[in-house]
């Protein structure tokens, strides 16, 4: 029997020493700033893990690490994991505290991670880097990734605006004029209207998923006077008159466009790409895709249409917005080699990094000036519309706030806009579902 | 704990031996401690928190997850779909195994060949299972409906969608079916069937009479493991099925709910209420099976 009780005992140490080890590796353990700052070579590691979710930019981001690599001597292995599971897998590796070395930040999540020191402070590391001084970079998303106590938590690494699409052949076949920078977006829901209705309904003059905000219809409410999130980050106007018309031009835009049906099953770029689809507003990351599509001779981009709110024909320039957003290169709080992982992130985000980036043609800068090279990494693609904007429309940043994911994936499902979107043809649906869009964003913020 | 029992002394060889034993069985120990019972532990710890970002910062909250979880519409509808799942994939999966297992275990010609095409779906991982699907049911483009030159929303259409996710469960679980039954097939003798013909019993009689009360323990087995298995499926819908697909509503699990809650919305308490939702019913549905074996399960 003493057997017995020195195994039940054996078994107890255990458990408590498991739950020990447990509890420790959840809570933080910030090397706080003690390790010397050292950029000139000598690093400690001989690999860094960087996570990042869009494939289109793996090989340039690859092409920049690599060169990084024949100075440092340490590898860089870039992995791509898709949108949907790489903020999965990052907040289980932030619980077991197995994070990538150096990963990509995003407006969504970043206060979060910064408010429970999940990402390296960068401070000490950019005083001691001649090439990188923050104050060259865009304002907004140099913002974002500072934490209310002042300190950076990563270094922004590029910004995207929004434009249309439309596929040439389809516009020729179907005798309608293209796309024009003085198109409103009633021209737009006409021309989409002229399509569908002329191919009997097998071309959808539009495609749009409930979660296409930032490149669709986030564009709309703000370019109709409206608010998603508030500049206090604390509040909304999408339920107001300005926010209902401008839903109410996107759901005027769904009557002649792919119904929700397909977009969820076959996502709105596969879509277009297959000829299924005439016009869709697409982001500046997504260029590279269409640019090495099949039929890619076939593919323009236009700005994207005004709202003429107050009538007079014109755009004035706060009847023309896009969304603009960047993302920030951070490091993890407990990555084995804060030197290696900060000198890879200045080779990402220094002036000669920024531009190499533009010339690979892999997304548009952090900092002003250095995109003039990504506009001819193009070359037979016009794409000139994602940079006309910021002159002639105006820029907000990507609504946010402290956990954005939470409204963002409720306005998209049923209850929030999905609702609307089954059912285009009933005007009131889509009023209602303002109401609740408001209702919902509302609640989550008062949760957080 | 006082034994009246006079102790015999322990030798050393005994001794030895018993260390042994102890230090062979302690890595699956460990295991099920570390892996199985510390989790279970922490699960229903967190079930009565609101759970900090990143597991940190929990604050004891009582049963206010439990009344949240139990007194939304949500969980109830998903319950539901997981039931609607179930009586679909058990009694299809079980039924055509049963019938495939009696033909395959008659000398026919290649028999070993179709045991192999029909186990395959079992070795195939559940995640490229769900994505061919998902192109065999493409609206747009997929082959169902370009063969048939239907224009169906298999898996968008709230109506049906749910039995197309369920199908794909029968196709996959009817493999590893199968060859339990085949197994149990294996087992009932042979006198019985030679005795039946004597007597000039059909085939079917035979299947009916012999087979199937014979089989009944190896059926329930498989009825239950399966029962619990349907419960608490997830994969499928999730690798099929896109968050913003309208039929999601009718067609999203219980495991589906608590993984949205849990780790997209990062809500790990009332995740974590919700999984012991589930627990409690398949407890209960267990339970009723149990107690319906008696009944039902013939043993020879």
């Amino acid at each position: 029997m003493k057997m017995k009780r020195f195994a039940a005992l054996l078994l107890a140490a255990l458990m408590v020493l498991s739950l020990a080890a447990c509890g420790s590796s959840s809570t933080s353990s910030q090397p706080s700033g003690s390790a010397e700052v050292n950029l000139d070579g000598d690093f400690t590691a001989t690999e860094l893990r960087v996570a990042i979710w869009d494939n289109n930019q793996r090989a340039g981001l690859q092409q920049i690490a690599d060169e990084w690599t024949e100075t440092s001597g340490v590898k860089v292995n870039v992995e791509v994991i898709d949108w949907g599971n790489y903020w999965t897998l990052l907040e289980a590796g932030a619980n077991g505290g197995d994070l990538p070395d150096v990963f990509w930040m995003h407006s969504n999540t970043a206060q979060m991670y910064m408010e429970n020191d999940l990402l390296l402070n960068l401070d000490p590391y950019i005083a001691a880097d001649a090439n990188v001084n923050l104050d060259n970079y865009y304002e907004g998303i140099v913002d974002l990734f500072t934490r209310s106590d002042g300190i950076h938590f990563a270094v922004p690494k590029d910004h995207d605006t929004n434009a249309l699409l439309y596929n040439k052949a389809i516009f020729d076949q179907y005798n309608v004029a293209y796309p024009e920078d003085t198109w409103t977006y009633e021209d737009m829901y006409e021309a989409a209207k002229a399509i569908y209705e002329a191919s009997d309904g097998n071309i959808y003059g539009v495609a749009m998923n409930t979660n296409n905000n930032q490149d669709s219809w986030y564009n709309f409410v703000y370019s109709y006077g409206a608010q998603v999130i508030t500049d206090d980050h604390k509040g909304t106007t999408i339920g107001s008159e300005e926010g209902k018309n401008a839903m109410e031009m996107v759901r005027k835009l769904l009557t002649v466009g792919a119904p929700q049906s397909v977009v969820a099953e076959t996502g709105t770029d596969s879509l277009f790409m297959s000829g299924k689809v005439a016009m869709i507003m697409q982001g500046s990351y997504m260029i590279n895709a269409y640019y090495t599509a099949d039929n890619h001779e076939d593919y323009y981009w236009a700005m994207l249409p005004y709202a003429d709110v107050n009538g007079n024909g014109t755009c004035e320039k706060e009847e023309r917005y896009t969304a603009y957003n960047g993302l920030g290169w951070a490091a993890a709080f407990n990555t084995k080699d804060p030197n290696a992982a900060y000198s890879l992130i200045s080779a990402f985000c220094c002036e000669a990094g920024q531009i190499k980036q533009s010339e690979l043609g892999v997304t548009m800068g952090g900092m002003p000036g250095v995109s003039e090279a990504f506009a001819s990494a193009f070359p037979g693609m016009d794409i000139s519309a994602f940079i006309r904007i910021e002159e002639e429309g105006s820029l907000f940043f990507r609504p946010y706030t402290r956990n954005t994911t939470i409204w963002e994936d409720k306005l998209t499902q049923s209850g929030g806009f999905l609702d609307a979107w089954q059912d285009p043809s009933d005007p009131e649906l889509m009023r209602t579902a303002c109401d609740n869009a408001q209702k919902i964003i509302e609640d989550a913020i008062a949760a957080e | 704990m006082r034994e009246k029992r006079t102790r015999r002394k322990i030798d050393a060889a005994e001794k030895n031996e018993m260390l042994w034993g102890y230090a062979f069985v302690a890595p699956t120990i460990i295991g099920l401690i570390i892996l199985n019972f510390y989790p279970v532990i922490n699960t229903i710890w967190q079930s009565l928190c609101k759970t900090g970002d990143f597991g940190r910062g929990n604050t004891f909250v009582g049963i206010k997850n439990y009344q949240a979880v139990l007194t939304a519409g949500e969980t109830w509808h998903s319950l539901w779909n997981t039931i609607k799942y179930a009586l679909i994939e058990v009694p299809f999966g079980v039924a055509i195994a049963l019938v495939l297992a009696v033909f395959l275990t008659k000398k026919l010609k290649g028999t070993s060949a179709f045991r192999t095409i029909f186990f395959l779906p079992m070795v195939c991982a559940p995640a490229a299972v769900a994505m061919v699907w998902k192109w065999l049911y493409n609206q747009q483009f997929g082959l169902l409906n370009n063969i048939f030159h239907t224009n169906i929303a298999w898996i968008s259409d709230p109506k049906i969608a749910w039995i197309s996710i369920a199908i794909i469960g029968v196709w996959s679980i009817i493999g590893y079916n199968m060859v339990l039954f085949i197994s149990g097939l294996q087992e009932i003798p042979g006198d019985y069937y030679e005795a039946a013909e004597i007597d000039g019993a059909s085939g079917i009689r035979q299947f009916f009479n012999i087979t199937v009360p014979l089989l009944s323990p190896t059926t329930f087995f498989i009825v239950q493991t399966r029962v619990i298995g349907a419960l608490t499926v997830f994969d499928l819908m999730f690798m099929v099925m896109d968050t913003t697909n309208v039929a999601l509503q009718n067609v999203q699990s219980i495991v589906y709910l608590f993984y949205t809650y849990a780790f997209t919305n990062g809500n790990k308490g009332y995740g974590a209420a919700l999984v012991m939702v589930l627990v409690v019913f398949i407890m209960l549905v267990t339970r009723i099976m149990q107690t319906a074996e008696k009944k039902l399960v013939y043993h020879a």
